[in-house]
């Protein structure tokens, strides 16, 4: 498994388009991965058949590990197989998913209760909080299969969480009985026991449904809606959002900005670019970033992260700009954006972008302690006014809304100016509302003010 | 200390006008010729050239093995032998002196270096033995195989045929055949032969130094016609088991105390063959004292061990020798020693380059052989001719090299195929026998075994721990654990006549912990008598006790001991069933009192150290009916069994069997756990007294937390069937495994790996090993924090198991801590 910047310790396997015994070229595909922010995909390095996978889709891998053994048929191949500490390391949000927090072997007090015990069991297992991939003991594996019972709808109630013989004992209570096809559909995973529609309420096959932690069930299933698993960049770009909502104090300030510089600007750089005397297509966002980078110059302390008891204020602008994707949003980083020109960074907010959409981006640049501050542009849709959400650490992200004309009195007459719609989201642990709006004002000050030789 | 010996400080106390006496130790004071012994009628003309044959014999078998170690083959015949060969060349006339006044009746023991001595005592025995019975003798053994091949295509005289055998029998051993003496798993070191009275040799310096002592004793005790000779290096003098089994041969009890034809000393005689070097030390001048092996007689008894050094190079010499100390010890005069003068021409083992001696030395030793001046002595004497030796020299020579090739062949000499048949050699480790009585005599007792006054006070006692209306019975009146031993040893020694026991206390103490007592009225001092303080003397006469053919259970007052018979629990008890090709059986049952209270070296349970050695059965019963039940199966059986047995539960009444002790005879068999208490929710594995304090957590866990425990007494280590437990494990889903051994490299880790591979699929966690720790046993005040308590077995499950609601750990049973005590080493 590559590794993809030096911040990553481990990408997912998205796909394998090989399969063992498959022959391979120079140049095929082998299989897809990708980090928390960006995907790739592998290519063969030689030529060769397919001897061994080590991991199937959807698996975890550690960085420098072996994924796949490529050589003749007939060669020997077990001794490239990764190791159990090198191996299929638990996913790092099975943790933060538990009913229970992890208990530390340390010092916590043992004579608190340590767990919800399950055996309490009057809930049903579908609206339990389990962790897929929790450690099982053996005994409760063969349970769990003997009873059908997914083990991933299982909470663990055993050192750690482990899932034991208990909590399984549990949930096959609270399912019912299963017939034997449901049993054998169970142990092929991903399931959960519905309602029983057999005799004395036996589970059956066709009463089996799609296992969906976090979430109950409802009616419909099937006729009204279908449900799908999240993908796993999905997931992970859920987890940052609802992380950032949880763990800050942010609120959102909107101010206009007189636009009229900006699109004179935007002019005369179409008629350079025309004339040949640019070699980028410079954009009203590139002009609004240039503004940004050069008030937060003035505003360090909005130019950092928050990180709770401390906080980092950056000497360089690292400006991140969010890019929406096919897979989702990404948002990649300017690194020391207050050295270059208003082409330079063009040119490279472009690039940036290009490579977020083909999913090439070098990973440490999508990584949210990468910018020291984001600036998120809706204004392409019309949209005027919004509440983006922080990346943290970040202490601040400013979103750029669609110009509108505002009427204003101008020498005594009333006049059409554009307005540029800013929004600035703030941790108001690190910022307070009153510098807040300074920076915000400062950012609109240098747009209406913008001087850019070109 | 018995009451009969009376210590006088009239005569202790005061002053004396004598000092102590030593014997005077004759040395080399043989001086007769060839033509003097035959005048005095000593010896015939044949007798020396049988002298003579006997001696070159050996020398061309040692040239024959030097030859194929050095080599690669002999007389053209290549042979690779990876074995070790450890050459007693230089050495013959010391060892056919050795032999030729000894009967098949007589044992001799040997060393590493021992191919001549059983040379000598072979080709004495075809010698002396009636064709018929040496025919018989050969014909039985391994049902013929040996003698088939020995004796393929030959058409001479029975007891021609007896040379070949003995010589092919020692060669296929050394290349370990299963035509060998020992099947071949005895080898160079082990070969050894007992229908010629040639008893297993030693690879272990000096170990043959107590073992023997132990023959002697059972031809004593048992009233058997015959002498045991041990023959040592002179640099055995230094190991403690020799000197321990000196001291025990010295017992003035013999003479004191040992009554009627018991009366008088043990038929033992130390040979020790004096060849100058102990492996590359000079034991005279260099790393002994005593500058003579004589003179250590002197240190043992005012006899001095009757103690002389003789002419090793001089077979006459020897010959002379022997023949006075077979008088003596047959006279009930023993032990005896001597230190017979010889030297080694090889190094100690092929690959010893004799760097610390000079050729000049082996010159002048060669110079003056044995072999090649006796032939001129009989040559001088009119006995024979050049022409004569040569011809005895031919034969022999031609005799060993078919023998030889014989044994090379792989199809008529085909060694075990272990890795074919698997099972072979584990089925070789215990003889699993069912023998009522070794001995063939009616049984010496003092009096019937219903007047015993032990035997009328244990018929007083309740044998269960609570009356008919459930009250418990007071520790006076209740059977105890000490009577569950007691019924079983005492009704042995009533079947079988060669029984006895002995150790530290045994006799008018009762042991140390009493489980003796009564026994002393019943027996005679010689099935029960006190050892010196002696534990390898005490287990290696018993090995060699057992080896001879008799029954016997030595003690070890306290576990902690064990380490004193290091060598005689670990490398030979154990072993010398298998390496004899199955032909020993070790019916020694080692009664060992593993204590508590006593502190740091007092106070360990070191049954762990027995089940790591292969041949040893070990056992650990912890209740008067399991004690009872063990006891007589173990001395039923014909294997060594190591008893252990738990000070903190010699008044302990029978708290599990319905209807209490049975009075009449019973056995368990060996290997059976027990269940003690059923239970569905954990199953708690116990080894020794742990078992009640286990009980105790159970009873807590019902009463705190509504779970059952099944507590299950391992009672027996090896062997052990783990059926019982995992029907438990399957049941439960949890397991601890708990003794009061120190939990690192112990046998509970043994069970608990063994659990976890055969219980896999079942385990709700992995199975706990709860023992005590890493420490020296502190005092009896500390001794809480040491060994495991009832409330450890909670702590493990609410740690490792299942978390039990609002329970407060005692001890910290966490994964982290477990990782720093190892870090730690403690």
């Amino acid at each position: 498994m590559p590794k993809q910047g030096q911040s990553v310790e481990s990408c997912i396997v998205s796909e394998f388009k090989k399969k063992p015994g498959d022959s391979v070229k120079v140049g095929d595909v082998l299989f897809g991965y990708e980090t928390d922010k960006a995907t790739f995909e592998e290519e063969s390095q030689v030529e060769g058949t397919v001897l061994a996978i080590f991991y199937k889709d959807g698996d975890e891998i550690p960085c420098l590990s072996n994924v796949m053994v490529i050589g003749e048929p007939g060669e020997s191949f077990a001794e490239f197989a990764p190791s159990a500490t090198q191996g299929r390391s638990e996913p790092s949000s099975a943790v933060s998913l538990r009913s229970t927090p992890p208990i530390s072997d340390g010092p916590l007090p043992l004579s608190m209760p340590r767990v919800a015990a399950a055996s309490e069991g009057t809930t049903s297992p579908a609206s339990w909080t389990a962790a897929p991939g929790a450690p099982a003991s053996p005994r409760a594996r063969k349970l769990a299969e003997d009873k059908g019972v997914n083990l991933d709808a299982v909470a663990g109630s055993g050192p750690g969480g482990r899932i034991i013989e208990r909590d399984v004992l549990a949930a096959a209570a609270a399912q019912g009985k299963l017939s034997g096809l449901a049993k054998a559909k169970m142990a092929e995973g991903g399931m959960i026991a519905g309602e029983g529609s057999g005799l004395a309420g036996t589970v059956k096959a066709g009463d089996l449904k799609v296992w969906k932690p976090n979430h109950t069930d409802i009616p419909g299933e099937g006729t009204e809606f279908e449900t799908v698993k999240m993908s796993n960049m999905r997931k992970l770009i859920a987890k940052s959002m609802y992380n950032s909502l949880q763990n800050t104090a942010q609120l959102t300030h909107m101010l206009g900005a007189d636009a009229r510089k900006l699109q004179a600007l935007r002019k005369k750089a179409k008629k350079a670019l025309e004339e040949g005397k640019v070699d980028a297509n410079i954009t009203i966002n590139d002009f609004v970033c240039f503004a940004v980078i050069k008030a937060l110059q003035k505003f360090p302390e909005v130019n950092s992260h928050c990180l709770g008891d401390a906080m980092r204020i950056f000497k360089t602008v690292n400006l991140g700009c969010a890019v929406d994707t096919e897979r989702g949003l990404m948002v990649p980083c300017v690194k020391n954006s207050e050295s270059l020109s208003i082409s330079e960074l063009s040119k490279a907010l472009k690039k940036l972008a290009d490579d977020c959409k083909k999913g090439s981006v070098n990973p440490d640049l999508l990584a949210s302690e990468a910018a020291s501050f984001t600036v998120s542009n809706l204004g392409g849709f019309g949209v005027e006014w919004f509440t983006p959400i922080i990346n943290v650490p970040q202490s601040a992200i400013l979103g750029v809304g669609t110009m509108t004309l505002r009427p204003i009195m101008e020498d005594g007459n009333v006049a059409f100016v554009p307005y540029l719609g800013l929004s600035l989201t703030y941790d108001h642990r690190a910022i307070d509302g009153g510098q807040a709006t300074r920076f915000l004002k400062a950012v609109a000050t240098e747009i209406e003010t913008l001087e850019v030789e070109l | 200390m018995p009451k009969a010996l009376y210590i006088d400080p009239e005569v202790t106390l005061r002053p004396q006008e004598h000092e102590i006496k030593f014997p005077e130790i004759p040395v080399m004071q043989y001086k007769k010729s060839v033509k003097d012994e035959l005048k005095e009628g000593n010896f015939t003309k044949e007798d020396l050239l049988r002298i003579y044959r006997d001696m070159f014999t050996i020398r061309e078998f040692e040239t024959m093995l030097n030859l194929v170690k050095t080599t690669g083959g002999y007389n053209g015949v290549e042979y690779n032998n990876p074995g070790p060969a450890h050459l007693s060349a230089g050495q013959e006339a010391a060892a056919v002196g050795m032999a030729y006044n000894l009967d098949t009746d007589d044992f001799i023991f040997g060393s590493h270096r021992s191919h001549g001595e059983i040379l000598a005592k072979g080709l004495r025995s075809i010698e002396i033995l009636p064709e018929k019975e040496l025919k018989k003798i050969m014909d039985e053994f391994w049902g013929g195989a040996t003698v088939a091949v020995a004796g393929k295509d030959f058409k001479g005289s029975t007891k021609e045929l007896g040379v070949r055998f003995l010589i092919y029998g020692a060669i296929a051993e050394i290349f370990a055949r299963t035509t060998g003496f020992n099947k071949g798993l005895g080898g160079s070191m082990h070969t050894f032969f007992t229908p010629f009275g040639i008893y297993p040799n030693n690879a272990i310096v000096g170990g043959s130094g107590s073992i023997a002592v132990g023959a002697a004793l059972y031809k004593k005790v048992n009233r058997k016609k015959g002498i045991v000779v041990a023959n040592l290096g002179d640099g055995a003098m230094a190991r403690g088991p020799v000197l321990e089994g000196m001291t025990f041969a010295s017992m003035d009890q013999f003479h004191t105390l040992w009554e009627g034809d018991m009366k008088g000393g043990l038929p033992v005689l130390i040979n020790v063959m004096d060849n100058q070097y102990a492996m590359g030390g000079q034991t005279k001048g260099e790393t002994m004292g005593y500058t003579f092996p004589a003179r250590l007689g002197a240190g043992f008894n005012p006899e001095a061990w009757h103690a002389e050094r003789v002419n090793g190079y001089d077979p006459l010499a020897v010959i002379d020798a022997f023949r006075r100390k077979k008088a003596l010890l047959e006279k009930k005069e023993g032990p005896a020693l001597l230190d017979v003068v010889t030297y080694r021409y090889s190094g100690h083992s092929p690959s010893d380059q004799s760097s610390y001696r000079t050729k000049e030395e082996i010159a002048a030793w060669e110079a003056e052989d044995c072999i090649v001046a006796f032939g001129k002595k009989l040559i001088e004497a009119g006995v024979a001719s050049q022409k004569d030796l040569d011809a005895i020299q031919a034969k022999m020579k031609e005799t060993i090299f078919e023998m030889y090739k014989l044994a090379i062949d792989p199809v008529i000499s085909p060694r075990m195929d272990l890795v074919k048949d698997n099972e072979l050699l584990g089925d070789m480790m215990y003889s699993n026998g069912s023998v009522d009585s070794f001995g063939d005599a009616k049984p010496e007792v003092n009096h019937p075994m219903e007047e015993n006054p032990r035997v009328k006070q244990i018929a007083g006692k309740e044998r269960f721990y609570l009356d008919k209306d459930g009250k418990p019975v007071s520790s006076m009146k209740a059977y105890n654990f000490r009577d569950g031993v007691f019924e079983a040893v005492v009704d042995r020694f009533y079947k079988d006549s060669s029984l006895v026991a002995y150790g530290e206390e045994n006799r008018e103490w009762g042991g140390a912990f009493a489980v003796y007592r009564g026994l002393t009225e019943a027996l005679p001092y010689h099935r029960l008598f006190n050892s010196p303080i002696a534990e390898a003397a005490i287990i290696g006469t018993a090995i060699g006790y057992a080896m001879c053919g008799g029954r016997v259970i030595p003690e070890i007052m306290y576990c902690d001991f064990l380490g004193c018979c290091g060598d005689e629990i670990f490398n030979q008890l154990p072993k010398w069933q298998a390496m004899s090709g199955n032909i020993l059986k070790m019916p020694v049952v080692v009664r060992v009192s593993v204590g508590s209270k006593y502190g740091a070296q007092h106070s360990q349970d070191w049954t762990s150290l027995c089940t790591h050695i292969p041949g040893l059965k070990v056992v650990f019963p912890v209740t008067p009916y399991d004690a009872k039940g063990l006891m007589n199966s173990a001395l039923q059986g014909t294997d060594p069994v190591i008893f252990f047995e738990s000070q903190r539960l010699y008044g302990i009444g029978e708290q599990f069997h319905e209807g209490g002790v049975p009075e009449g005879y019973y056995e368990i068999p060996i290997g059976e756990p027990d269940v003690k208490r059923a239970g569905k929710d954990v199953t708690f594995l116990t080894i020794g007294a742990t078992l009640y304090r286990a009980l105790k957590a159970a009873d807590m866990l019902k009463e705190q937390y509504g779970l059952e425990a099944e507590v299950i007494d391992a009672r027996s280590l090896v062997p052990f069937n783990y059926e019982k437990v995992i029907e438990s494990v399957k049941k439960t889903g949890r397991i601890i495994i708990a003794g009061d051994a120190s939990a690192r490299g112990s046998f509970l880790n043994d069970l608990a790996a063994n659990i976890a591979d055969l219980c896999f699929d079942y385990l709700d966690a992995a199975p706990a090993v709860l023992g005590s720790r890493n420490w020296i046993t502190p005092c009896h005040e500390l001794e809480e924090a040491f060994f495991p308590q009832p409330e450890w077995f909670l702590d493990i499950i609410n740690e490792k198991m299942m978390p039990l609601p609002g329970y407060v750990p005692t001890g910290n049973f966490t994964a982290a801590q477990q990782i720093i005590r190892a870090k730690k080493g403690v």
